[in-house]
Protein backbone atom coordinates (compact mmCIF):
# COMPACT_ATOMS: atom_id res chain seq x y z
CA UNK A 1 0.00 0.00 0.00
CA UNK A 2 1.37 3.40 -1.02
CA UNK A 3 1.86 5.98 1.71
CA UNK A 4 -1.31 7.97 2.29
CA UNK A 5 -1.55 11.54 1.16
CA UNK A 6 -1.64 12.67 4.80
CA UNK A 7 1.59 10.92 5.62
CA UNK A 8 3.29 12.35 2.57
CA UNK A 9 2.10 15.83 3.45
CA UNK A 10 3.32 15.37 6.99
CA UNK A 11 6.74 14.27 5.77
CA UNK A 12 6.94 17.20 3.42
CA UNK A 13 6.05 19.58 6.24
CA UNK A 14 8.65 18.00 8.50
CA UNK A 15 11.30 18.36 5.84
CA UNK A 16 10.34 21.96 5.37
CA UNK A 17 10.44 22.64 9.13
CA UNK A 18 13.85 21.02 9.36
CA UNK A 19 15.23 23.20 6.61
CA UNK A 20 13.77 26.40 8.07
CA UNK A 21 15.02 25.48 11.54
CA UNK A 22 18.45 24.91 10.10
CA UNK A 23 18.55 28.52 8.94
CA UNK A 24 16.69 30.09 11.86
CA UNK A 25 17.35 33.72 11.34
CA UNK A 26 19.67 35.65 13.62
CA UNK A 27 18.98 39.31 14.16
CA UNK A 28 20.63 42.06 16.10
CA UNK A 29 20.11 45.63 17.26
CA UNK A 30 21.77 48.17 19.51
CA UNK A 31 21.41 51.81 20.61
CA UNK A 32 21.95 52.93 17.01
CA UNK A 33 19.02 50.96 15.70
CA UNK A 34 16.48 51.30 18.47
CA UNK A 35 15.50 52.70 21.83
CA UNK A 36 15.39 51.13 25.26
CA UNK A 37 13.53 53.35 27.71
CA UNK A 38 12.36 53.05 31.28
CA UNK A 39 9.58 54.88 33.07
CA UNK A 40 9.73 55.17 36.85
CA UNK A 41 7.61 57.00 39.40
CA UNK A 42 9.09 59.65 41.62
CA UNK A 43 7.06 61.71 44.12
CA UNK A 44 3.89 60.63 42.34
CA UNK A 45 5.10 61.68 38.90
CA UNK A 46 6.21 59.37 36.11
CA UNK A 47 9.44 60.26 34.34
CA UNK A 48 11.32 58.64 31.49
CA UNK A 49 14.93 57.68 31.11
CA UNK A 50 16.79 55.61 28.54
CA UNK A 51 19.87 53.45 28.08
CA UNK A 52 22.48 54.87 25.75
CA UNK A 53 24.24 51.53 25.29
CA UNK A 54 22.76 48.07 24.85
CA UNK A 55 22.87 45.07 22.53
CA UNK A 56 20.06 42.77 21.47
CA UNK A 57 20.35 39.47 19.66
CA UNK A 58 17.38 37.51 18.49
CA UNK A 59 17.28 34.03 16.96
CA UNK A 60 13.84 33.59 15.60
CA UNK A 61 11.84 31.45 13.25
CA UNK A 62 8.11 32.04 13.31
CA UNK A 63 7.50 28.34 12.55
CA UNK A 64 9.57 27.23 15.52
CA UNK A 65 8.98 29.80 18.24
CA UNK A 66 9.92 27.24 20.88
CA UNK A 67 13.49 27.39 19.54
CA UNK A 68 13.68 31.17 19.60
CA UNK A 69 16.29 32.94 21.70
CA UNK A 70 16.47 36.50 22.96
CA UNK A 71 19.65 37.84 24.53
CA UNK A 72 19.96 41.42 25.76
CA UNK A 73 22.94 43.11 27.39
CA UNK A 74 22.59 46.59 28.88
CA UNK A 75 25.47 48.82 29.97
CA UNK A 76 24.11 50.21 33.24
CA UNK A 77 26.40 53.24 33.27
CA UNK A 78 24.58 54.39 30.15
CA UNK A 79 21.32 54.94 32.07
CA UNK A 80 20.37 58.54 31.33
CA UNK A 81 17.50 60.52 32.86
CA UNK A 82 18.50 63.97 31.53
CA UNK A 83 19.49 65.13 35.02
CA UNK A 84 23.12 64.77 36.15
CA UNK A 85 22.26 64.71 39.88
CA UNK A 86 19.71 61.96 39.49
CA UNK A 87 21.95 59.95 37.14
CA UNK A 88 24.73 60.10 39.74
CA UNK A 89 22.40 58.58 42.36
CA UNK A 90 21.06 56.05 39.83
CA UNK A 91 24.55 54.83 38.90
CA UNK A 92 25.64 54.83 42.55
CA UNK A 93 25.82 52.00 45.07
CA UNK A 94 22.20 52.35 46.25
CA UNK A 95 20.69 51.87 42.80
CA UNK A 96 22.45 50.22 39.87
CA UNK A 97 25.85 50.10 41.56
CA UNK A 98 27.48 50.20 38.13
CA UNK A 99 31.05 49.84 39.44
CA UNK A 100 30.19 46.44 40.89
CA UNK A 101 27.50 45.40 38.37
CA UNK A 102 28.36 47.06 35.06
CA UNK A 103 25.85 45.12 32.99
CA UNK A 104 22.31 43.83 33.17
CA UNK A 105 21.40 40.80 31.08
CA UNK A 106 18.23 39.20 29.87
CA UNK A 107 18.07 35.73 28.35
CA UNK A 108 14.96 33.96 27.14
CA UNK A 109 14.55 30.74 25.21
CA UNK A 110 11.27 29.91 23.49
CA UNK A 111 8.46 32.36 22.78
CA UNK A 112 4.73 31.86 23.15
CA UNK A 113 1.99 33.45 21.08
CA UNK A 114 -0.56 35.70 22.76
CA UNK A 115 -2.84 37.20 20.15
CA UNK A 116 -0.66 39.37 17.94
CA UNK A 117 2.12 39.49 20.50
CA UNK A 118 4.94 37.19 21.45
CA UNK A 119 5.70 36.45 25.07
CA UNK A 120 9.18 35.57 26.31
CA UNK A 121 9.61 34.13 29.79
CA UNK A 122 13.28 34.67 30.52
CA UNK A 123 15.65 35.57 33.30
CA UNK A 124 16.83 39.09 34.06
CA UNK A 125 20.11 39.63 35.87
CA UNK A 126 20.18 43.10 37.37
CA UNK A 127 22.48 44.33 40.13
CA UNK A 128 23.72 40.78 40.54
CA UNK A 129 20.26 39.32 41.15
CA UNK A 130 18.69 36.89 38.65
CA UNK A 131 14.89 36.59 38.56
CA UNK A 132 12.27 35.59 36.01
CA UNK A 133 10.88 38.35 33.84
CA UNK A 134 8.16 38.24 31.23
CA UNK A 135 8.63 40.41 28.14
CA UNK A 136 5.85 41.02 25.60
CA UNK A 137 6.54 42.26 22.11
CA UNK A 138 5.36 42.33 18.55
CA UNK A 139 7.46 41.48 15.55
CA UNK A 140 6.86 43.17 12.23
CA UNK A 141 9.04 41.98 9.40
CA UNK A 142 9.81 44.25 6.48
CA UNK A 143 12.10 43.75 3.50
CA UNK A 144 15.40 44.09 5.33
CA UNK A 145 14.45 44.67 8.95
CA UNK A 146 12.52 43.09 11.75
CA UNK A 147 10.81 45.60 13.96
CA UNK A 148 10.55 44.51 17.58
CA UNK A 149 8.42 46.66 19.83
CA UNK A 150 7.37 45.75 23.31
CA UNK A 151 7.56 46.23 27.02
CA UNK A 152 7.97 44.68 30.40
CA UNK A 153 7.65 45.74 34.01
CA UNK A 154 10.46 45.26 36.48
CA UNK A 155 9.80 45.40 40.22
CA UNK A 156 12.99 47.25 41.14
CA UNK A 157 13.08 46.05 44.75
CA UNK A 158 13.19 42.38 43.67
CA UNK A 159 16.63 43.19 42.31
CA UNK A 160 17.75 45.41 45.18
CA UNK A 161 17.59 48.54 43.04
CA UNK A 162 17.07 51.14 45.79
CA UNK A 163 18.92 50.37 48.99
CA UNK A 164 18.54 51.91 52.43
CA UNK A 165 16.19 54.90 52.44
CA UNK A 166 15.43 54.28 48.75
CA UNK A 167 13.86 50.90 49.50
CA UNK A 168 10.69 52.69 50.59
CA UNK A 169 8.09 52.93 47.84
CA UNK A 170 6.47 56.02 49.36
CA UNK A 171 8.46 58.37 47.10
CA UNK A 172 9.98 56.05 44.48
CA UNK A 173 7.55 53.51 43.06
CA UNK A 174 8.49 49.84 42.89
CA UNK A 175 7.32 49.02 39.33
CA UNK A 176 9.49 50.37 36.53
CA UNK A 177 8.17 50.01 33.01
CA UNK A 178 10.66 49.14 30.31
CA UNK A 179 9.78 49.94 26.70
CA UNK A 180 11.75 49.10 23.62
CA UNK A 181 11.41 49.75 19.94
CA UNK A 182 14.10 48.07 17.86
CA UNK A 183 14.88 47.74 14.19
CA UNK A 184 16.66 44.42 14.06
CA UNK A 185 19.03 43.66 11.20
CA UNK A 186 20.45 40.33 10.17
CA UNK A 187 23.22 39.42 12.58
CA UNK A 188 26.71 39.80 11.20
CA UNK A 189 28.71 38.50 14.15
CA UNK A 190 28.72 35.22 16.01
CA UNK A 191 26.17 34.51 18.69
CA UNK A 192 26.46 36.57 21.87
CA UNK A 193 28.00 34.86 24.92
CA UNK B 1 -15.94 115.28 59.65
CA UNK B 2 -14.62 112.25 61.57
CA UNK B 3 -10.96 112.60 62.50
CA UNK B 4 -10.16 109.13 61.45
CA UNK B 5 -12.06 107.71 58.58
CA UNK B 6 -12.70 103.99 58.68
CA UNK B 7 -11.76 102.85 55.21
CA UNK B 8 -13.72 100.24 53.30
CA UNK B 9 -12.07 96.84 53.45
CA UNK B 10 -11.53 93.82 51.31
CA UNK B 11 -14.19 91.12 51.55
CA UNK B 12 -13.63 87.87 53.39
CA UNK B 13 -12.75 85.94 50.19
CA UNK B 14 -10.05 88.40 49.13
CA UNK B 15 -8.71 88.57 52.69
CA UNK B 16 -8.59 84.78 53.07
CA UNK B 17 -6.77 84.41 49.75
CA UNK B 18 -4.31 87.15 50.70
CA UNK B 19 -3.37 85.65 54.06
CA UNK B 20 -3.33 82.01 52.93
CA UNK B 21 -0.93 82.99 50.12
CA UNK B 22 1.24 84.90 52.63
CA UNK B 23 1.42 81.77 54.80
CA UNK B 24 2.21 79.52 51.83
CA UNK B 25 4.93 81.91 50.60
CA UNK B 26 6.64 81.62 53.98
CA UNK B 27 6.40 77.81 53.67
CA UNK B 28 7.88 78.07 50.14
CA UNK B 29 10.90 80.11 51.15
CA UNK B 30 11.50 77.78 54.11
CA UNK B 31 11.31 74.62 51.96
CA UNK B 32 13.54 76.15 49.28
CA UNK B 33 16.25 77.11 51.77
CA UNK B 34 16.07 73.68 53.42
CA UNK B 35 16.40 71.97 50.02
CA UNK B 36 19.35 74.20 49.03
CA UNK B 37 21.32 72.98 52.05
CA UNK B 38 20.51 69.29 51.59
CA UNK B 39 22.83 66.87 49.79
CA UNK B 40 21.52 64.91 46.82
CA UNK B 41 19.20 62.32 48.33
CA UNK B 42 15.72 61.27 49.28
CA UNK B 43 15.21 64.08 51.77
CA UNK B 44 16.01 66.67 49.11
CA UNK B 45 13.66 64.93 46.69
CA UNK B 46 10.84 65.00 49.25
CA UNK B 47 11.47 68.63 50.23
CA UNK B 48 11.46 69.74 46.60
CA UNK B 49 8.36 67.67 45.83
CA UNK B 50 6.54 69.50 48.64
CA UNK B 51 7.92 72.83 47.43
CA UNK B 52 6.45 72.09 43.99
CA UNK B 53 3.07 71.01 45.39
CA UNK B 54 2.83 74.19 47.48
CA UNK B 55 3.94 76.23 44.46
CA UNK B 56 1.15 74.79 42.32
CA UNK B 57 -1.28 75.53 45.16
CA UNK B 58 -0.12 79.16 45.20
CA UNK B 59 -0.48 79.37 41.42
CA UNK B 60 -4.07 78.07 41.66
CA UNK B 61 -4.89 80.50 44.47
CA UNK B 62 -3.32 83.38 42.50
CA UNK B 63 -5.56 82.56 39.52
CA UNK B 64 -8.57 82.43 41.85
CA UNK B 65 -7.55 85.70 43.45
CA UNK B 66 -7.13 87.52 40.17
CA UNK B 67 -10.55 86.28 39.02
CA UNK B 68 -12.09 87.33 42.31
CA UNK B 69 -10.55 90.79 41.98
CA UNK B 70 -12.54 91.22 38.77
CA UNK B 71 -15.75 90.22 40.58
CA UNK B 72 -15.19 92.24 43.73
CA UNK B 73 -13.17 95.39 43.10
CA UNK B 74 -10.63 96.35 45.80
CA UNK B 75 -11.81 99.08 48.19
CA UNK B 76 -10.51 102.57 47.39
CA UNK B 77 -7.22 103.67 48.90
CA UNK B 78 -7.34 106.22 51.72
CA UNK B 79 -6.35 109.74 50.64
CA UNK B 80 -2.69 109.90 49.73
CA UNK B 81 -0.39 111.72 47.39
CA UNK B 82 -0.38 110.81 43.76
CA UNK B 83 3.12 109.26 43.76
CA UNK B 84 2.14 107.08 46.70
CA UNK B 85 -0.96 105.81 44.90
CA UNK B 86 1.12 105.11 41.78
CA UNK B 87 3.80 103.33 43.83
CA UNK B 88 1.14 101.19 45.50
CA UNK B 89 -0.31 100.29 42.12
CA UNK B 90 3.07 99.34 40.69
CA UNK B 91 4.04 97.22 43.69
CA UNK B 92 0.67 95.44 43.69
CA UNK B 93 1.03 94.70 39.97
CA UNK B 94 4.57 93.43 40.58
CA UNK B 95 3.41 91.17 43.42
CA UNK B 96 0.64 89.71 41.28
CA UNK B 97 3.05 89.16 38.39
CA UNK B 98 5.48 87.38 40.72
CA UNK B 99 2.70 85.19 42.16
CA UNK B 100 2.37 83.80 38.64
CA UNK B 101 5.99 84.01 37.48
CA UNK B 102 7.46 82.21 40.49
CA UNK B 103 5.43 78.98 40.22
CA UNK B 104 5.53 79.00 36.41
CA UNK B 105 9.32 79.31 36.21
CA UNK B 106 9.59 76.63 38.93
CA UNK B 107 7.29 74.32 36.99
CA UNK B 108 9.25 74.96 33.76
CA UNK B 109 12.50 74.32 35.61
CA UNK B 110 11.17 71.02 36.91
CA UNK B 111 10.06 70.00 33.41
CA UNK B 112 13.44 71.03 31.96
CA UNK B 113 15.21 68.77 34.46
CA UNK B 114 12.89 65.85 33.61
CA UNK B 115 11.18 65.88 36.99
CA UNK B 116 7.50 66.08 36.03
CA UNK B 117 5.50 67.94 38.67
CA UNK B 118 2.91 66.17 40.76
CA UNK B 119 0.48 67.96 43.05
CA UNK B 120 0.90 66.16 46.38
CA UNK B 121 1.21 62.83 44.56
CA UNK B 122 -2.43 63.08 43.46
CA UNK B 123 -2.26 64.61 39.99
CA UNK B 124 0.63 64.63 37.56
CA UNK B 125 0.84 67.91 35.68
CA UNK B 126 1.89 68.15 32.04
CA UNK B 127 5.46 69.17 31.24
CA UNK B 128 5.82 72.78 30.10
CA UNK B 129 9.12 72.24 28.28
CA UNK B 130 11.17 69.26 27.12
CA UNK B 131 14.08 68.03 29.25
CA UNK B 132 17.08 70.29 28.66
CA UNK B 133 19.91 70.65 31.23
CA UNK B 134 21.06 74.05 29.88
CA UNK B 135 17.54 75.46 30.01
CA UNK B 136 17.18 74.06 33.52
CA UNK B 137 20.26 75.97 34.70
CA UNK B 138 18.93 79.17 33.14
CA UNK B 139 15.49 78.72 34.70
CA UNK B 140 17.09 78.00 38.07
CA UNK B 141 18.81 81.41 37.87
CA UNK B 142 15.59 83.11 36.82
CA UNK B 143 13.55 81.40 39.56
CA UNK B 144 16.09 82.41 42.20
CA UNK B 145 16.38 85.99 40.95
CA UNK B 146 12.59 86.33 40.90
CA UNK B 147 12.47 85.08 44.49
CA UNK B 148 14.81 87.91 45.51
CA UNK B 149 12.66 90.43 43.63
CA UNK B 150 9.60 88.98 45.41
CA UNK B 151 11.26 89.45 48.79
CA UNK B 152 12.08 93.07 47.84
CA UNK B 153 8.50 93.87 46.76
CA UNK B 154 6.98 92.02 49.72
CA UNK B 155 9.26 94.04 52.02
CA UNK B 156 8.17 97.27 50.32
CA UNK B 157 4.52 96.18 50.61
CA UNK B 158 4.86 95.50 54.36
CA UNK B 159 6.86 98.69 54.93
CA UNK B 160 4.17 100.71 53.13
CA UNK B 161 1.38 99.12 55.17
CA UNK B 162 3.24 99.76 58.43
CA UNK B 163 4.00 103.37 57.45
CA UNK B 164 0.29 104.01 56.78
CA UNK B 165 -0.67 102.31 60.01
CA UNK B 166 1.79 103.87 62.41
CA UNK B 167 2.97 107.12 60.80
CA UNK B 168 0.02 108.27 58.71
CA UNK B 169 -2.47 106.56 61.05
CA UNK B 170 -4.98 106.39 58.19
CA UNK B 171 -6.17 102.86 59.07
CA UNK B 172 -5.12 101.49 55.66
CA UNK B 173 -4.01 98.17 57.13
CA UNK B 174 -7.55 97.40 58.36
CA UNK B 175 -8.55 97.03 54.72
CA UNK B 176 -6.88 93.62 54.82
CA UNK B 177 -7.61 92.64 58.45
CA UNK B 178 -10.67 90.84 59.75
CA UNK B 179 -11.08 92.99 62.86
CA UNK B 180 -12.17 96.62 63.10
CA UNK B 181 -10.00 99.46 64.31
CA UNK B 182 -10.51 100.46 67.91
Amino acid sequence: MAPSLTLRAALALLACLACTAAKAEAWQADQNSGTLDFVATQAGARFQGHFREFAVRLDFDSLLPANARLDVTITMRSADTADADRDEVLHGADFFSVAQFPRAEYHAAGFKRDGKAWVASGMLTLRGVTKPLIVRFELEPSSSELRMKGSSTVQRLEFGVGQGEWASTAWIGNPVDVDFDLRLRPATVAASP
Amino acid sequence: MPVQQTPARYGSVAQTLHWVIVGLLIVQFTLASIADDLPNGLEKLITLARHKSVGITILSLAILRLCWRLVERPPPLPPMSRWQAVAARISHAALYTLLFAMPLTGWMMSSASNYPVSWFGLVQLPDLVAPDPALKRLLHEVHETLSKILIAFAGLHVAGALKHQFLDRDGLMFRMLPWRPR
